[in-house]
């Protein structure tokens, strides 16, 4: 009885403590350069693109759908708006129409899978490539930096009392979500498309819809990440947004499992990144070689979702 | 719905359209089909100059039409493959080969496989099968494309290298002597930036066939400084090397908070040292010395800021381009080349 209740907690709430084992852990080998407000402050500011990211793909996995163009529609996200920096437009503007330029994106990945219902892996590969051309043609594949004014910078590098913009972005936005997707009539419907679409649809719910909104949000978080990585360095790099591809679904992964019924979740999500973020950043600070750093990572992610099987099959 | 699918895809389309029609912006490189437009032209020039017997206007155009009329390279189809287009300093090679051999009337085909090289090896296959004149591969180590770059060989098709490494098969590889470039800023941040004594991080990247030379260089040379201690070497990913480098750094410091405890940071090529420098500026470590190797514009112009980043060395990639534009057409004259590496020389830059 109490080895099922055990691992009820665990299956709940397991995520958490493993996140809370890693801080533990790296807290214990290096407490003063890892458990110092410098460093959370760093952790925050450094997993921000990777939540803000992920947040958009937890959308379109919650009507159960996939969208592949992320990482694409990141590195287009700071094209875009580095270019229109370069060509004198006030940064706001820029960040803003970057970002509503991916969300336009999103969008057509939407109209396109919910009217012609074809799969959203294929749809979303299509459109990431058709980001690529355009960022190549663009650019010409050359990362953007000359005329870049230094107001670019200040989405990625200011702080209000300390703590960096992007920190903020970060935990506003997951809060906007999080009651999205809990408070909101349109949030729980999503998760009704996501749960049973054909039931969904008898139900009455314009289950198109929902699926266009959701490839929306993503298109649109993904072009804000861009945004962020191009502010925070000062330059667009074509591929920028290529390593965050599979960074953001591993979090929305992890993520899941914290939920109890499985489902993608905006805090799940945000514990699954932070989970990847601080293994990064506890590796690096114990100046662990490179090699181990991705053996270590990658394993802890499997161990992960096989406790998580385990504890569900077990219950 | 059916409306908003076809109004939204029609103003997508438009918007795509107004995007594929503006002007190249400056950080652009030519695009291959500016460089046939020019070439026609040139060509066309050259043809009604003979035609009418008359001196053309410009004294500089003449030159290029001649050029265009005189090497063996015009109309050959040449393939310059990269896997790194999004790395400035490969984008500007990639750009001279372009603008060289385009000159010269080839007809340059450039393909880019964005960091992923099981596609470079596709493609090359690709090319392969429609029988190009010739392979140009930049900054990318033929080892990871052998078997591809075999079949070219059996095609008798010639495949030459900018800053990509050699194998036997190839004709030429030109390159800085990466070696050699490592040991200069090497030997430079040991010497005369550390006066030989201190603590150093390493921002690596091996798998590039440039970089793990210079990366050779370094570990050969810490071996003579017995009072210079390697912290730490991290990998810096090649997608956004910047920001990779920045956050590595920023925990790094964060290992070693004591103002002295880090020395200096040597970066294997210039894009993790800009990430280096903004780490430490930001956290107000004046002390810690940075050097790149490669000298791309935004590197030199935080050496002559006067930041952390110290010293640089320029690789001569217009050089590079030129050795192997030569050798073209040296190889389509039917001469036989001395296969191997052929070096441009490289410099250190410092703060002007």
């Amino acid at each position: 009885m109490a080895t099922g209740r055990m691992k009820k907690i665990l299956q709940s709430y397991g995520k958490l403590l493993a996140l809370a084992a890693v801080i533990v852990v790296f807290g214990l080998l290096r407490p003063k350069a890892f458990l110092s407000l410098k460093n959370m402050i760093n952790i925050s500011r450094q997993m921000a693109p990777l939540v803000i990211i992920s947040i958009g793909a937890t959308m379109v996995m919650a009507v159960n759908e996939f969208d592949l163009s992320v990482g694409s529609m990141a590195s287009l996200g700071g094209v875009c708006a580095a270019l229109l920096a370069v060509a004198g437009m006030p940064t706001l503007l820029c960040f803003l129409l970057a970002a509503a330029f991916c969300m336009l994106l999103g969008i057509v990945n939407g109209l396109i899978v919910a009217r012609f219902r074809v799969l959203s892996f294929i749809t979303t590969l299509g459109m990431s490539t058709v980001v690529d051309g355009l960022i190549y043609r663009l650019t010409g594949g050359a990362t953007v930096f000359q005329g870049i004014p230094k107001s670019f910078s200040w989405f990625g590098t200011t702080r209000i009392a300390g703590i960096p913009l992007l920190t903020v972005a970060m935990i506003l936005f997951v809060a906007a979500y999080w009651f999205f997707m809990r408070h909101t009539v349109a949030g729980r419907r999503m998760y009704a498309v996501g749960g049973n679409e054909e039931a969904a649809r008898i139900a009455g719910l314009a289950v198109g819809r929902y699926k266009v909104l959701a490839f929306a949000l993503c298109g649109l978080m993904a072009g804000l990440t861009g945004v962020a990585v191009a502010s925070r360095v000062g330059s667009a790099n074509t591929t920028a947004g290529a390593g965050y591809f599979l960074q953001a679904y591993a979090a929305v992964y992890i993520g899941c499992t914290v939920s109890r019924q499985g489902v993608p979740n905006v805090i799940g999500t945000l514990v699954g990144a932070a989970i990847l973020s601080i293994l990064a950043n506890g590796l690096t600070i114990l100046q662990t070689p490179t090699y181990l750093q991705s053996i270590i990572t990658g394993g802890i992610i499997i161990l992960a979702v096989i406790a998580q099987r385990l504890g569900k099959e077990s219950v | 719905m059916k409306k908003t699918t076809i109004t939204l895809l029609a103003v997508m389309l438009g918007l795509f359209l107004t995007a594929c029609s503006t002007d190249e912006p400056e950080t652009t490189a030519a695009p291959a089909e500016t460089t046939t437009a020019a070439e026609t032209e040139a060509a066309a020039e050259t043809e009604a100059a003979e035609a009418a017997g008359e001196e053309t206007e410009s004294a500089e155009s003449e030159t290029e039409a001649e050029a265009a009329a005189e090497t063996s390279a015009a109309g050959k189809n040449i393939s310059v493959m990269t896997p790194y287009l999004g790395s400035v300093t490969t984008n500007q090679m990639v750009g001279y080969l372009e603008e060289k051999l385009g000159a010269q009337g080839a007809n340059v085909d450039v393909i880019n496989t964005d960091n992923d090289f099981a596609e470079l090896a596709s493609r090359i296959e690709d090319v392969v099968a429609a029988g190009t004149d010739a392979i140009v591969l930049v900054s990318a180590d033929p080892n990871q494309v052998e078997n591809q770059l075999q079949e070219a060989f059996e095609a008798e098709i010639p495949v030459f290298g900018v800053d990509s490494g050699y194998i036997d098969g190839m004709q030429i590889n030109a390159t800085s002597d990466n070696y050699q470039m490592g040991e200069l800023i090497v030997r430079y941040l040991f010497d005369d930036l550390m006066g030989g004594e201190g603590t150093v991080i390493a921002l690596t990247h091996r798998p590039h066939p440039g970089v793990v030379k210079r990366c050779e260089a370094f570990d050969a040379i810490i071996e003579e400084y017995p009072d210079i201690t390697l912290i730490t070497e991290q990998h810096v990913p090649a997608e956004q090397p910047i920001n990779d480098a920045q956050s590595i750094v920023e925990d790094l410091l964060l290992a070693n908070p004591d103002e002295g405890s880090i020395t200096a940071i040597w970066a294997g090529w210039d894009e993790p040292a800009i990430g280096a420098t903004k780490a430490l500026q930001e956290a107000g470590r004046d002390e810690v010395i940075v050097t790149g190797v490669d000298g791309n514009d935004q590197a030199i112009e935080l050496v002559n800021e006067g930041t952390n980043l110290k010293a640089t060395v320029k690789q001569n990639f217009e050089g590079m381009t030129d050795i192997i534009c030569e050798q073209l057409v040296k190889y389509f004259d039917g001469e036989t080349l001395e296969v191997g590496e052929m070096y441009a020389p490289a410099e250190l830059v410092l703060p002007e």
